[in-house]
């Protein structure tokens, strides 16, 4: 099995994903939903493919890159749902009475991803040592 | 980089790499690391973690020391 190099990779993984944006949009103009899903299972395929055969090395400093990210955003993403659900709400009235229920999505949403992070944070903890009082 | 201390940790890593006749690309293949990680290391705008600090001195048969050094440096503006 011959491998390939990154950029040959990053070119089939832009095609890939050209590839499934388009299919998707003739399935939405066609509503056809066995489309999209065809479109996306080969697209997932081919991009599965192609990394296998492609030399991608995870090192450390791309695992450190893609931690921050990941903190970055959801740094940014759980405030914002939540204050956006918290405005939602205050607007709701009148003929407006969806955004409420709008509201209550995000709310839900923001509390979900906060849960989901502090069980990821003790999880995390218990695993790299922390959490005991031995000495 | 500074560390908490508020010390420059620097290195020597393209003056091994240079004695030893590497370029990034086998060293960082010896590493089993991008060549990206290398560059950033040489750059200094990446610590690496002790155990692939302890590989490249390994590599270029010297003590974790000679490659990493720490530079006493004061606040920054």
């Amino acid at each position: 099995m011959s491998v390939m190099d990154i950029k040959r990779y990053r070119r089939i993984r832009a095609a890939a994903v050209l590839f499934i944006v388009g299919i998707v949009a003739l399935a939405a103009f066609q509503g056809s939903y066995l489309l999209a899903i065809i479109g996306i299972l080969t697209g997932m395929l081919l991009l599965s493919s192609a990394r296998l055969k492609a030399k991608i090395t995870l090192d450390e400093r791309e695992q450190a890159i893609r931690e921050k990210a990941a903190q970055a955003t959801y740094a940014i993403f759980a405030p914002t749902i939540g204050i956006g659900a918290f405005f939602l709400i205050l607007s709701a009235r009148g003929e407006f009475l969806y955004l409420e229920a709008l509201g209550m999505v995000l709310a839900y949403l923001a509390l979900f991803l906060v849960t989901l992070y502090a069980i990821s944070y003790h999880f995390f903890n218990r695993k790299y040592g922390g959490g005991g009082d031995e000495e | 980089m500074r560390n908490e201390q508020g010390s420059l940790l620097r290195n020597k890593l393209k003056v091994f790499r240079a004695m030893h006749d590497l370029t990034q690309e086998q060293l960082a293949d010896k590493l089993k690391v991008s060549r990206q990680t290398v560059i950033a290391i040489e750059n200094n705008k990446n610590l690496p973690s002790l155990p692939l600090a302890f590989k490249i001195a390994g590599i270029f048969n010297v003590q974790i020391e000679e490659v990493f050094f720490q530079e006493q440096g004061g606040k920054s503006k």
